[in-house]
């Protein structure tokens, strides 16, 4: 028996114009968390599907307890006993969890109908095993994400697999059912289970993990045991320099108030009821304020309507002394607001057009860019060229790069270096970092800091927990339309934060 | 330079985008060419009026019918010069290039305007009304002729804009509005002339149901140099004021505020809303431009004075205005690409003109070959991008280092893969 129960030895796998795996090499002891760390494009997603048989490699080998194998489809990999959790689920909305669990392991009796009652009696069984609460006949678009996560699990577990994936498992969870889950893992493991755990945070790999694999730019760094690193040389070997990673901020200086958000209700496009409801704060100048909550609770619908891209029902917004609340976007943004928008890809950009007609987008019309309606090309590409220069925007081509082409990191700091360069008194941010590795988040961060401490007020939409508590200098957490509470990061704790996100506990009014 | 990159340096001319695309439409066109040869062959072998000479003669006739003098003392197909067909090809690539402007600009707009063919009866209804009314006032002909040219473009704006409206504010699909539209302009059309009987040419005798040509009242495009380079063709200054809109649309799109506007909304909705650019209004506007443009094709068109109009329309559309998606899609909508797509259209019209007075074929011949062509210009999106996939990959491997943009990208598709393979064995069990 090999100490192994899988081993990717070698492994490289090439894409036209790029070696996505270098040599890599993963070794998957039994009843262990084997963390797998890395930037976007380290090289994570494509090993794993190498694994999962999505992507034959060009060269090395996998071997199951000691044997070479050769994966050449999914189903292979679960015939090995390989299962995973994807990122984002794989489930049937429409169906009850016991149709999903089933789904593609269906037991029939002779004429092809289905033995639901066994199928269910095994869930069950693996439900209270594990302690994986769900409710086998609820559809699954009524359930929450985290139920929905452990019903992916349970999909893993009814077919009896032995080697768990969990892609970037924590993403969506609360602090509460992130704690859940690192049990339930840890129960695992325990169990004689192996799992691989990818993921770009830290404190996750140091709470749960045994080992750590880190990957940089399609090669492997090292192994290294949990108990003998720590986070600071973690995120220096993923990122290859050394990284800060507790953002050093002065205390704040919160000047006159820029925004004022008084009664501001806008209406849902999914229920009936109101996605906002009569939510009222400021936003002072030299502060960043910022809105916690789980994804949905409203933010999105909250910033539409503080921008003008949604209509606000009812409520009064003023931006610097200036009543806005019935103002057109365009009307809004010469107030004095900038905004990094939540969704890159419909409102950040254009992306047919090129890095510099995107770093342009609300300049154009702007006289020293164009005389009588015709566009200065020569003063558009030196203004392009400074802010790539001083924001370190990456791409291809430089200025002419379609921004299609560029990396999400790339995109996301053209959009940052297009906002922040306009010099508005009020930034908001939605998101700012979602999706980007260690390096830039950094730089982002340091970003956004420096535009609080000259002068500017920052109103930041994050649901990184992590980002909330370490950026923000005020914190306002939203449930279900509604601010619940007020908090100052210095002295509230992540489980506080976590009860107030997930409704359990709630200020009184005095709070909003 | 501002305007290489160090790492990747830029793609060669003949490896650029533009290039690309007329590469593809060439490979399109020669295709279409050579299907209409085989279907010349074809018909020629299951007639028995036409021998293997006359199908060389009819082959021949397809590609060059454009250059074709006639016959000599002896039979045989002369090719040279001719000014008469030279003249005419311009001159009937004049709506093609018109409306072929239309498309490409909607196209570049994110819009598909297939209501070219309503907005061109409009401007035939508009220029004819007017030009025929004011030349018959006697006010001088100049003022005639634009007024004339005006009132149709204008009422091919407004046609255009109204497929706009409901696309900007009802999000109504533009495709389902232009049919409408289409079918309406025809009926509004007929309508128009069947009520006013003095537009109909009833003094020429025999003559039903045509419209008065422009000329009888004088009101008609100068000739601007047209009658010297192709003598005895129909050819005038339309083509020039073609050539010179088609200039203008492209300075339009691509230098000027406005254009950077409209493109942006077109590309993205979402992302011109949020800049505070007026989506609605662009939409509104590009529809109208749209309009104008196939307006002015039929304009130009009824202009030259000696073309004449059958005013029962109710049954059928100009077939100008769907030629111009073809015209269109063959240029990769590039506004200057679309004049010699046009042409190129226009010229296949010629051959068949030539292979009917000239050969036992008849001239649906050359309706077949554009046919043809129209189903392949569809393909020649298809061409472009399996040629810049290959010109790409090349591209790829010969540079070391595109490492920087192309390891982000393998990210981001890595997990789409993974969807897409899941799907399908989903699909399999």
């Amino acid at each position: 028996m090999s100490e192994y129960v899988i081993e990717m030895n070698h492994i490289r796998k090439e894409f036209p114009g790029i070696v996505a795996n270098d040599d890599i090499t993963l070794q998957l002891r039994k009843g262990e968390i084997h963390a797998l760390l890395g930037e976007n494009g380290a090289g994570k997603s494509t090993l794993m599907s190498v694994l999962f048989g999505l992507y034959q490699p060009e060269a090395g080998e996998i071997k199951k307890d000691g044997k070479v194998v050769k994966i050449n489809n999914p189903n292979d990999a679960t015939a090995l006993g390989i299962g995973m959790v994807h990122q984002h689920f794989k489930l049937i909305d429409v169906f009850t969890v016991l149709d999903n669990i089933i789904l593609g392991a269906e037991t029939t009796g002779a004429l092809g109908f289905l033995k639901k009652k066994e199928a269910r009696e095994k869930v069950l069984a693996l439900s209270e095993k594990y302690g994986l609460k769900v409710d086998v006949d609820a559809k699954v678009e009524d359930i929450t994400v985290g139920m929905q996560q452990r019903v992916e699990i349970l999909k893993m577990l009814y077919r009896d697999n032995e080697i768990l994936i969990f892609d970037e498992p924590t993403a969506v969870l609360t602090p509460q059912e992130i704690d859940e889950l690192m049990e339930i893992m840890k129960g695992f493991a325990k169990e004689g289970k192996s799992i691989l755990f990818i993921t770009h945070k830290l404190n996750e790999i140091m709470a749960v993990s045994d080992r750590v694999t880190v990957l940089r730019k399609g090669k492997y760094v090292g192994t290294v045991n949990t108990k003998e690193t720590n986070k600071q040389e973690l995120s220096n070997m993923m990122v290859g320099r050394p990284v800060q990673l507790e953002l050093k901020k002065k205390p704040a200086k919160p000047g006159e108030t820029i925004l004022k958000v008084e009664g501001l209700t806008v209406p849902s496009k999914i229920h009936k009821n109101n996605a906002v409801n009569n939510v009222s704060f400021d936003v002072r100048a030299g502060e960043i304020l910022c809105i916690a909550g789980i994804d949905g609770n409203g933010q999105t619908e909250l910033i539409f309507g503080l921008t003008g891209l949604e209509k606000a029902t009812a409520g009064k917004v003023t931006l610097c002394g200036k009543d806005i609340s019935k103002a057109s976007i365009k009307q809004r943004a010469l107030a004095g607001m900038s905004h990094i928008p939540e969704d890159r890809h419909k409102h950040g950009l254009v992306l047919s057009y090129t890095l510099e007609q995107n770093l342009v987008l609300q300049k154009y019309k702007e006289p020293r860019f164009q005389n009588h309606g015709f566009i200065k090309f020569d003063e558009v590409r030196e203004y392009a060229e400074q802010l790539i220069e001083d924001f370190d925007v990456r791409s291809g081509q430089g200025p002419i790069t379609v921004t299609r082409s560029m990396s999400g990191g790339n995109q996301q700091k053209a959009i940052i270096a297009r906002e922040i360069d306009r010099d508005e008194p009020l930034l908001i941010a939605v998101q700012p970092t979602r999706g980007l590795d260690v390096g830039a988040i950094e730089h982002i961060h340091n970003q956004i800091v420096a535009e609080r401490d000259k002068g500017h007020a920052v109103l930041l939409v994050s649901l990184e927990l992590e980002e909330v508590m370490g950026l923000s200098d005020r914190i306002l957490v939203i449930y279900e339309g509604e601010i619940v509470g007020e908090v100052d990061p210095k002295k509230t704790t992540p489980e506080e934060l976590g009860l107030y996100m997930s409704g359990a506990k709630r200020q009184g009014k005095e709070g909003n | 330079m501002p305007r290489k990159d160090p790492v990747t340096g830029k793609l060669k001319w003949y490896k650029s985008e533009g290039a690309v695309a007329v590469y593809s439409a060439l490979i399109s066109i020669l295709i279409g060419m050579a299907v209409g040869a085989v279907i010349v062959i074809i018909v020629g072998l299951s007639k028995s009026n036409i021998s293997s000479s006359g199908i060389v003669e009819g082959i021949k006739l397809v590609f060059l019918g454009v250059f074709s003098t006639g016959r000599d003392s002896a039979g045989q197909l002369v090719f040279g010069f001719n000014g008469v067909n030279m003249g005419n090809m311009l001159f009937r690539a004049v709506p093609l290039i018109m409306t072929g402007l239309s498309v490409a600009i909607a196209f570049k707009t994110g819009l598909f305007n297939i209501g070219a063919a309503g907005q061109y009866l409009m401007g035939t209804m508009g220029t004819l009304s007017v030009g025929l009314w004011l030349g018959w006032t006697g006010c001088p002909k100049a003022i005639a002729w634009l007024c004339a040219f005006l009132v149709g473009v204008l009422l091919g704006a407004l046609w255009g804009a109204i497929p706009g409206i409901f696309k900007a504010f009802l999000n109504i699909n533009e495709v389902i509005t232009c049919i409408m539209t289409n079918w309406i302009a025809a009926n509004l059309v007929t309508w128009w002339f069947d009520a006013h009987e003095m537009f109909k040419n009833s003094a020429e005798g025999g003559k039903v149901g045509y419209i008065i040509p422009l000329k009888n009242v004088g009101v008609v495009t100068p000739k601007l140099l047209m009658d010297k380079l192709f003598a005895g063709s129909q050819a005038n200054g339309g083509f020039w004021i073609a050539v010179l809109i088609a200039i203008a649309m492209w300075i339009m799109m691509t230098k000027t505020t406005f254009g950077y506007e409209l493109r942006a909304c077109g590309a993205n909705r979402h992302a011109a809303k949020y800049a505070g650019i007026n989506d609605k209004k662009n939409i509104i506007l590009s529809m109208a431009i749209a309009g104008a443009l196939a307006a002015a094709g039929a304009s130009l068109y009824f202009l030259s004075g000696n073309t004449e109009f059958y005013w029962s329309t109710y049954q059928k559309l100009p077939a100008e205005g769907f030629n111009g998606i073809p015209v269109a899609l063959l240029a990769a909508n590039h506004p200057i690409g679309v004049i010699f797509s046009g042409i190129f259209m226009s010229m296949l019209n010629i051959s068949g003109i030539q292979l009917k007075y000239l050969t036992a074929y008849n001239e649906y011949i050359a309706d077949i070959i554009i046919a043809v062509i129209v189903y392949l210009s569809a393909f020649s999106m298809l061409i472009k991008m399996m040629l810049s996939k290959r010109i790409k990959h090349d591209h790829g491997n010969v540079n070391a280092e595109p490492a920087v943009s192309a390891a982000p990208a393998d990210d981001a598709e890595a997990p789409a893969e993974i969807v897409k393979k899941e799907t399908k064995k989903g699909g399999q069990k």
